[in-house]
């Protein structure tokens, strides 16, 4: 029977974990270690997630609240609410996104099970199933994170370069070679995040740039300060 | 003095306004010498583990291990409108160079340095341009620079060595190195540290040396070639990642028996242990090359 390869297999990790057992991917599991050792981490992760004991006592709402917001902040979850629906919704997660997800988890455990959650989510975010969907939430969230800091970043640079100017010239030059080499590398990241808005690594390198061209422009600053 | 007791009484009536217009910007020229860059020999008592800072503009820097304990500082400022202060204070010696009036041309704003310091000293050194070499010298080391070189030779000790434009070259270095820069290139040769952290933007990234048990080498781009050069009984786990360039690999790796990686779903990408897999390497370039080479 013709199986299937590792990469292929990512795209059938969602359905494999809901229950679907196509034969070719049960197939690449009996051959692959890596992809069943994938398989039996994340099986373990749900099966301690189901066992924790529904009959415990809620933990406060401000604990949920502050496990929502975390997550929020995180970009893993972004859940719009209807203008419709009244606040004391959002007051009760148990019957929004998260029971959804795992509807047997009572909130305290969820809440000390802060990782697991974060696996689960970001696995279910992942999924093929919501391709479209977690790409917009991503490239959405790269973008409401990198846009402030940009325009902060732009500002910053405009004054630097009054500083720098009495400055040595071979480190201005160098300077402003420099600050034009990542401002070409985040114009490529950014273009590798629209494309690919789930590109971990892209994004990864797009904040990277960023915190360089923060860190030259802080730099240009500090040596203007020390010229006048 | 006048000059006249400089001039043969038998020149004096053939002294001509030739003979003034050769002597007068030959005295000229000599007055101009003395005012010019004084060299400055500073001697400074110190206990074990001193600390030496530098702070440089521009200038060729170069610190040597001896077995003294004494720091020994020759600067030569390039012009008289700077001025080298060297103080110590306690076990510390603070060497800075500062300008003496407010319109100092950029071009005068430089001064070399030749240091001994003893073999545990700490040095703290930063410069913006020319360049930086440290030799044989054992204790930690931070390095700042924005386009100046910088090479450290027989060098241990935490090296932190951060620079804009400028390129790094570490030779027989051993302890734990950690250097960034956004477009200078890395040589790291000859290596034994267990600890590499390597990060340059568009810059080349080479490193031959021993993959020590229990070592760590991160080296990172976003362009340019990252490559090693290993030896046969190396022993390593590898991870090597290009987002949109290539990896090129002479190693014979089997399926990692330490770790399970996730294949990406974007890029290039290599995963395996060599022999043991004692030590881990995990190379990553945006659009650059990776190149994993059989040492020669």
């Amino acid at each position: 029977m013709a199986t299937i390869t590792c990469r292929e297999f990512q795209a059938y990790l969602e359905p494999w974990m809901e229950g679907e057992r196509p034969q070719d991917v049960q197939a690449h599991l009996r051959t692959c270690p890596h992809c069943s050792s994938v398989v039996s981490d994340l099986e373990l992760i749900h099966t301690e997630a189901s066992s924790w004991n529904a009959a415990e006592q809620d933990a406060p709402e401000r604990v949920w609240t502050s496990l929502r917001a975390q997550l929020e902040q995180e970009g893993l979850i972004r859940e719009t609410i209807p203008e419709h629906e009244d606040a004391a919704k959002v007051q009760a997660p148990r019957t929004g996104w998260f029971s959804n997800l795992f509807p047997q988890l009572p909130r305290p455990v969820l809440a000390g099970a802060y990782l697991a959650a974060l696996v689960a989510v970001a696995f279910a975010l992942s999924g093929p199933v919501n391709k479209r969907v977690n790409e917009a939430r991503w490239l959405k969230g790269t973008q409401t994170s990198t846009s402030p800091l940009s325009a902060q970043l732009n500002f910053a640079e405009q004054n630097s370069n009054t500083y720098i100017a009495r400055s040595n010239p071979d480190v201005t030059a160098s300077l402003h070679q420099n600050l034009a080499l990542v401002d070409k590398y985040i114009a490529l990241c950014e273009k590798s995040v629209n494309e690919e808005p789930q590109n971990e690594v892209a994004r990864d390198y797009l904040y990277e740039a960023y915190q360089q061209k923060a860190d030259l422009l802080t730099q240009m600053t500090e040596r203007g300060e020390n010229v006048q | 003095m006048s000059t006249s007791h400089f001039v043969p009484a038998q020149w004096l009536p053939k002294a001509s306004w030739k003979t003034a217009g050769l002597l007068v910007p030959g005295l000229l020229l000599c007055s101009a010498v003395a005012a010019g860059p004084r060299r400055q020999e500073q001697h400074f008592k110190v206990a074990a583990h001193p600390v030496i800072t530098i702070h440089n503009p521009n200038g060729l820097i170069t610190v040597k291990a001896w077995t003294k304990s004494e720091v020994m500082v020759i600067s030569t400022p390039a012009s008289d409108r700077i001025e080298v202060d060297a103080e110590q204070m306690g076990n510390r010696v603070d060497v800075s160079t500062r300008e003496l009036s407010d319109s100092v041309a950029p071009d005068d704003m430089r001064a070399d340095f030749q240091i001994n310091v003893p073999e545990d000293a700490e040095l703290q050194i930063h410069n913006d341009a020319g360049n930086v070499s440290v030799a044989n010298v054992l204790g930690d080391m931070n390095v700042e620079t924005v386009a100046a070189g910088v090479d450290l030779e027989d060098a241990t000790g935490y090296l932190t060595v951060k620079t804009v434009g400028g390129s790094f070259t570490c030779t027989r270095c051993a302890g734990r190195i950690e250097a960034s820069s956004i477009s200078g290139n890395f040589r790291l040769l000859d290596l034994r540290t267990y600890h590499v952290w390597a990060q340059t933007s568009s810059g080349n990234i080479l490193f031959t040396g021993q993959f020590l048990p229990n070592g760590t080498y991160s080296l990172k781009n976003y362009s340019g070639v990252i490559e090693v050069r290993f030896s046969p009984g190396d022993s390593f786990d590898l991870s090597a990642t290009s987002l949109k360039g290539k990896v090129n690999n002479e190693a014979k790796l089997t399926p990692s028996a330490h770790q399970h990686h996730f294949m990406p779903r974007w890029g290039n990408a290599l995963f395996g242990t060599f022999n043991e897999g004692r030590a881990k390497i995990e190379m990553t370039s945006f659009d650059g090359t990776i190149n994993i080479l059989k040492r020669d």
